[in-house]
């Protein structure tokens, strides 16, 4: 059989003949994907930068904000259209590139691409401006005066992992903050983005310089330093000693934004554990760690149920595993590779021979899934992934709160299942403990249009405000020609 | 105690010269039915594996116990209080917890020891070589198996004119220097064993001093263990070449001994002119490559964890085990490195990440 070949990045202003390519191989679903990235020399990089800063300062600047949404809007809906050739590539080869289930893809996808639609992107913009216009023009403050948000010229985004549509919501952002963008895809899954930002260019060929998307292997220090030395604004993706390397290497005097792997996890209350709730319960846990196999940073390691419900920690931590036994089979986990089937199956023995110890714990699953469930307050801890979780029976979710004081860096999402009084009691908690988020069991993959990635402004961020203080503007009277 | 019927039958099945597999298999299941019945942990690791005494039919069927269960269970037949001797893994990677393996008595350790080093070592030379070691001794470490294996290796194996190179402050050069200048000069082969980080800096501090050697013909190498971060890391490759250019030996005589505090029994390979080198045992053990997460045993050629059943193990288990990825070929297997947690995929905070920062 003939190995389907596709080759990914955006290269605007070069040719194919006069790139390097590397091939990654992508196997899976008995089907061989081989995808050539570009390895650009040091000349073409600096070109490139050069390309994207000129076009970003010539047309990007002089869109109003307007255009871009639209011109977003517009290639989103190609997107969203079952029947369009670019959706139908990215329904065939996304599977087979990133292991995950086609369908789990396709659903995932198609939730999240909706939050960029117009309506959903006019919320993110009035989420972070208040008043949009701040992107377009000098808009009066109430402090008096006028303010203009101004989006870098030049960023470069390095977007890391497997979880597809990342670096889509990334792309976005820095196009509706008017920025020119080279992005780096990573090796886990190099494609989505160079077709989203030839799509974009499909719609407006007039962008076409104004982003790019590129390929180093991680760690190639000398290429990655050419993108970061001409860089006006650095964003990247990765684990901590990642990160802790780019940031080395980016110019002290360029602004630098890092998202880290995060932990996530879910607090059932014994409200949400009655007869007839408890199921729906386990349904929408077991959804939430059955989506991208738990490698997203919402993703859930943990679940904390309380005591006393009608059914009981134990009892539900066997509902979610039947849940999980019946999702492997609706969507099935992708294959692991041997480094990841032993750490997994390192972590499943471990519990398993803590379990012999007679400490209240037991494991449950097939290998395709795993439940951990502990009778006793564990420390917080991540799980193996890949849909192994871990049920701890608490007596009050409150007791959880001191677990999470040493992992503040890390917290990220937490789902609540609680009454109402209760959720704004945890909510306070939580955030006090360097949580930014909370949602509804089952929504944790899906994180609404508008949220605080991390707890901060996903597009505030990457602007800087240009104020125009009322002095300028009272001197400036004076100096008008028709000054009296 | 240990039944010395146990004992006797096992030391006889080492002393056999080719049993047969139902003789392996016999032998198995015996040690099987004396682990279940007398330990009580591993009787529930087994049940929860839903194996007893009844449905385990062939060796393969034993189920093979994860490295990490001597640190967190007690895997003897007898009161831990009561046996001869406990090695302890060096516990490096699990906090302070440390992998304890429990001797009842060390004849059998020791009887599988000697068997097979005067086979795969000793190549069936009958005179004892003069021998450098480049670990500590067992007086420093009385918990290492690899103490203990060496300095057995010394007392049967080499001549009353062995040392120890390494002292509490590291390599005894003026020591080491002499015992190489002396092989080189009189002709009498030498052997130098020892953990394979030692060697690297043995390789360094020649080198500083710009010394390479011509060993005497029937001079030769053990390494053990890997460099563990104790040392600079290299290739293979590169390791077996330096060696053989500063020492003169060449890389066939160089053989890399592969053993585990887990184990009673080492593999060896024959020599390391090409690598990846095959590595076998003697006929009390055998070796599976299995799938991690299903267990299934996996065709030859299929990379997977290697888990060994050593019949020298009669006290704690037969069967472990390990974290060493192989794969399985023609007269025996390729050990092919440790199963390192893989770097995370997405975004959401792996284990090896959460440790790293809780250390830091």
């Amino acid at each position: 059989m003939t190995a389907l070949r596709e080759s990914a990045g955006y290269l605007p202003g070069l040719t194919a003949e006069e790139v390097t390519w590397q091939t990654l191989v992508f196997e899976g679903q008995g089907r061989t994907l081989e995808v050539t990235v570009p390895v650009l020399s040091q000349a073409q990089s600096v070109a490139l930068m050069d390309r994207v800063r000129t076009a970003s300062r010539s047309y990007l600047k002089s869109l109003t904000l307007a255009q871009i949404v639209s011109t977003i809007d517009r290639a989103i809906a190609r997107l969203l259209d079952p029947a369009d050739p670019w959706r139908k590539k990215v329904d065939t080869l996304l599977p087979l590139v990133t292991g995950y289930d086609a369908e789990m893809v396709r659903l995932g996808l198609t939730g999240y691409l909706k939050t960029f639609r117009k309506p959903q992107l006019q919320r993110f913009l009035v989420e972070d401006f208040g008043n949009p216009q701040l992107l377009d023009d000098f808009v009066p403050r109430a402090k008096g005066g006028f303010s203009k948000a101004f989006g870098a010229d030049v960023a470069v985004h390095v977007w890391a992992g497997n979880v597809p549509g990342l670096c889509l919501w990334s792309l976005i952002s820095s196009l509706l903050v008017k920025s020119g963008t080279v992005g780096k895809v990573a090796s886990a899954e190099p494609l989505l983005a160079g077709w989203f930002a030839r799509l974009l260019v499909e719609v407006d060929p007039l962008l076409a310089d104004c982003l790019a998307v590129v390929w180093w292997k991680g760690g190639d220090t000398a290429r990655e330093q050419v993108f970061f030395q001409h860089a006006d604004l650095v964003l990247a993706y990765g684990g901590n000693a990642s990160l802790a390397q780019i940031r080395s290497r980016v110019p002290i005097s360029t602004r630098f934004l890092s998202f880290g792997h995060k932990l996530s996890f879910g607090m059932i209350a014994r409200t949400a554990l009655d007869a007839r709730k408890a199921l729906k319960t386990a349904q929408q846990a077991a959804y939430d760690v059955m989506r991208y196999d738990q490698q997203g940073c919402y993703s859930p390691q943990v679940f904390y149920v309380e005591r006393g419900g009608k059914i009981g920690p134990e009892e539900f931590s066997r509902y979610l595993a039947h849940e999980l036994s019946v999702l492997e089979k609706k969507y099935p986990r992708r294959t692991l590779g041997l480094p990841e089937a032993a750490g997994l199956a390192n972590w499943r023995q471990a519990e398993e021979i803590n379990s012999l110890s007679g400490t209240g714990s037991d494991v449950s699953g097939d290998g395709a899934w795993t439940v951990v469930y502990n009778d006793s307050l564990q420390a917080l801890a991540p799980s193996a992934l890949n849909r192994s979780i871990r049920v701890v029976a608490v007596d009050q979710l409150a007791d959880v709160m001191p677990l999470l004081t040493p992992h503040r860096a890390f917290l990220q999402t937490v789902a609540v299942a609680a009454a109402p009084r209760e959720l704004f009691e945890l909510a306070e908690w939580l955030g006090r403990s360097g949580v930014t988020r909370i949602c509804a069991l089952g929504q944790m993959t899906s994180p609404e249009a508008g949220w605080h990635h991390d707890g901060r402004f996903s597009l505030l961020d990457l602007t800087l405000m240009v104020d125009i203080e009322a002095s300028a503007e009272a001197a400036s009277e004076t100096f008008a020609l028709y000054v009296d | 105690m240990t039944p010395s019927t146990l004992i006797a039958d096992l030391q006889a099945f080492l002393a056999a010269e080719h049993p047969s597999d139902d003789a392996f298999d016999q032998q198995a299941l015996a040690l099987f039915a004396h682990q279940y019945q007398n330990n009580l942990p591993f009787q529930r690791f087994c049940q929860q594996r839903g194996k007893t005494v009844r449905s385990v039919k062939s060796w393969r069927d034993i189920p093979a116990v994860p490295i990490s269960a001597f640190k967190a269970l007690s895997l003897s037949c007898i009161p831990e209080d009561q046996v001869e001797h406990t090695f302890m893994t060096s516990g490096t990677t699990q906090g302070d917890v440390k992998g304890r393996h429990h001797h009842p008595t060390l004849s059998v350790y020791d009887a599988s020891m000697t068997t097979n080093f005067r086979q795969r070592f000793m190549q069936g030379c009958e005179l004892n070589i003069r021998m450098g070691i480049l670990f500590p001794t067992e007086t420093q470490l009385p918990n290492s198996s690899l103490a203990h294996y060496l300095a057995l290796a010394v007392s049967e194996f080499g001549t009353k004119d062995s040392h120890y190179l390494l002292t509490a402050a590291g390599l005894h050069h003026t020591r080491l220097l002499a015992e190489l200048e002396r092989a080189a000069h009189t002709g009498e082969p030498y052997a130098l064993l020892g953990a394979s980080y030692s060697f690297v800096h043995l390789l360094d501090e020649l080198q500083r001093l710009g010394k390479t050697f011509a060993l005497p013909p029937g001079s030769r190498v053990l390494d053990t263990g890997g460099f563990k971060g104790q040392s600079r890391e290299l290739s293979m490759a590169d390791f077996y070449a330096q060696l053989s250019s500063v020492l003169g030996i060449d890389p066939s005589q160089c053989i890399n001994m592969y053993g585990m505090t887990e184990l009673s029994t080492q593999f060896y390979d024959d020599g390391n002119a090409t690598l990846p080198s095959i590595k076998s045992g003697p006929h009390w053990i055998r070796t599976r490559v299995l799938e991690p997460l299903s267990g299934q045993e996996l065709p030859r050629g299929q990379q997977g964890i290697l888990a060994h059943c050593d019949l020298a193990n009669f006290n704690s288990v037969t069967t472990i085990l390990t974290e060493d990825v192989g794969v399985a070929v023609d007269g025996g297997f390729l050990l092919l490195g440790r199963a390192q947690g893989s770097a995370a995929k997405g975004c959401s905070l792996a284990v090896e990440e959460f440790l790293q920062a809780a250390r830091a």
